[in-house]
């Protein structure tokens, strides 16, 4: 646009000029006064020029506004940071909205997001300001906020209750336990073989139960004893789990194999645990044929998902979801010994990395077993 | 080497507000190689008045091990450790810690008090038989103590 060629055009013929101011000043009468954005402008702190909307979010007339102090509304506590804000943005003329509270004429308090701007306004230096009625938003973040904080906070204290009475029944639990066996011990073929029968039930409920509350302590301690993440080579994890499988893997004559996997950022104590239950988990329920374990990893974006898949004899698709519950068991004791907690304990690992744990499987032909970790989603603890 | 140490009948001062644990490690020693009396203190302040000879234990015997559990009322294990490995009268006697805490917290900090072992109580009846053997065993019969006069 050629602006000096036009300003005299302006100049040579008034008239037009006349026209020009007119539709500039209607133009800005629509902007200004009907804009969706509260608007002002103020000079050494008193509003000099504010809009229809600015003065609906105020709950104001214009005409009440004009001359009155701009900080005026602003919450009692809010004030000193919207004063420092004011004069950061201005110092630095940029314009990063930011947040505060009003108070309205009719006593409500409302959340606005506000922009400042140094401007000229009729040659004295002024502050143009915008805003806009947040309070909605607001009103669901701190919804949000709550929920979540509260969310955490039973989360925390469900983890805390399972560990406290798993571990605190421990004690009790290992003098039944002793004792029973102890009469076993001392009594067994003394007493007549009703006494013998009984005994060797209270000894066997009693193991039983200790087992099953070791498993629920540790799933209780994924979440309250777990190591900070740190960068953790998975070959290695990989390889340490099949170590402390070794006597599992000789027996069924297991081959487990494994592709270049990668560093994670982890709890390497609990992933070593994910793949040690997984494995253990294909060579616990394989078919006649000797188990064949193979584990793949593969990464999209910031997720890493290790595949451990295995010739085993599957699980049918109704089951799917449910074998990830705490002391969830499809099979007998007598066919396979376990509490079900180990799927259980391997979900929670996943969740604890920000990740997830899925299975797909033909019955009678094998599973595979998806288990995923975010690579940025960091400790949530 | 053990032939003069077994000779003498060990005494042991167990240290546990449990008397079903007290009675475990008082059948697991009837079991074991060592011939060995066993002293019971069900807490801390107990514990020490029996290793300081005070009040009506006036004449116990200086123990040759001590088995400390940590959780008790009045004065805890750790307390009682502290006190033991302290006083240079009573810290050549070797401490083991024998409690259920698994938490490496206290592992850490007893160690830090000089306990001699920790051992965490097994959950399972014959291993804990078997551990209160194997402790016996080594401290009494295995080990090298600096002599008291008796």
């Amino acid at each position: 646009m050629k602006q000096g060629s036009r300003t005299s055009e302006l100049i040579a013929r008034p008239e037009l000029m006349a026209g020009e101011v007119k539709q500039t000043s209607e133009l800005f009468r629509i902007l200004f006064h009907r804009s969706p954005i509260g608007t002002y402008i103020a000079q050494n702190g008193v509003f000099r020029l504010v809009n229809r909307q600015l003065a609906y979010i105020l709950g104001y007339d214009e005409d009440e506004l004009i001359g009155g102090p701009a900080l005026g509304f602003v919450l009692a506590e809010d004030k000193e940071a919207v004063r420092e804000n004011a004069i950061r943005m201005l110092k630095a003329g940029c314009s990063l909205g930011y947040e505060f509270r009003i108070v309205t004429k009719q006593a409500r308090v409302k959340w606005v997001m506000e922009t400042v701007a140094p401007v000229y306004y009729q040659r004295k230096r002024a502050t143009l300001g915008s805003l806009i009625d947040v309070t909605e938003r607001k009103q669901v973040e701190e919804r949000l906020k709550q929920i979540t904080a509260e969310m955490q906070r039973s989360n925390t204290e469900l983890e805390q209750f399972a560990y406290v009475i798993s571990h605190d029944l421990q004690e009790p639990l290992r003098m039944v336990s002793s004792y029973t066996q102890l009469l076993a011990k001392r009594y067994s073929n003394k007493l007549d073989s009703d006494a013998d029968e009984f005994i060797s039930y209270a000894v066997d409920g009693a193991k039983r139960m200790q087992i099953l509350l070791q498993d629920l302590l540790e799933y209780s301690r994924v979440g309250t004893r777990g190591k900070p993440f740190a960068l953790v080579n998975c070959e290695h994890v990989v390889q340490q789990a099949m170590a402390n499988l070794k006597i599992a893997i000789e027996e069924s004559g297991a081959s487990v194999s494994y592709d270049v996997l990668p560093t994670v950022v982890g709890d390497e104590g609990q992933l070593v645990q994910v793949f040690q239950n997984l494995i253990g988990n294909a060579i616990k329920f394989r078919r006649d044929e000797p188990p064949q374990v193979r584990i793949s990893a593969r990464r999209r974006n910031s997720m890493v998902t290790f595949s451990i898949e295995d010739n085993g004899i599957g699980i049918s698709s109704q089951h799917s979801q449910s074998i990830f519950e705490i002391f969830r068991r499809l099979h007998t004791r007598e066919e396979y010994p376990g509490t079900g907690m180990g799927l259980a304990i391997c979900k929670k690992i996943a969740e604890r990395h920000g990740g997830t744990i899925s299975v797909v499987s033909q019955p009678g032909k094998g599973s595979t077993f998806h288990f995923s970790v975010n690579m940025v989603g960091g400790d949530p603890d | 080497m053990t032939s003069q140490l077994a000779e003498r009948i060990m005494a042991i001062l167990v240290v546990d507000d449990n008397p079903g644990d007290v009675r475990l490690t008082a059948e697991a020693l009837k079991d074991g190689e060592v011939e060995s009396r066993l002293y019971v203190a069900g807490d801390g302040v107990e514990a020490l008045a029996f290793l300081r000879r005070e009040g009506r234990f006036g004449d116990a015997p200086r123990p040759d091990l001590i088995l400390l559990d940590l959780n008790m009322p009045i004065m805890n294990g750790r307390q009682v450790l502290a006190e033991i490995k302290e006083d240079a009268a009573l810290r050549q006697i070797p401490v083991v810690i024998l409690t259920g805490s698994r938490e490496m917290d206290d592992i850490v900090r007893t160690y830090d008090l000089h306990a001699n072992c920790y051992v965490t109580k097994p959950i399972d009846f014959e291993q804990f038989i078997d551990m209160v053997k194997s402790i016996t065993d080594f401290w009494l019969t295995m080990v090298r103590l600096p002599m008291e006069e008796h």
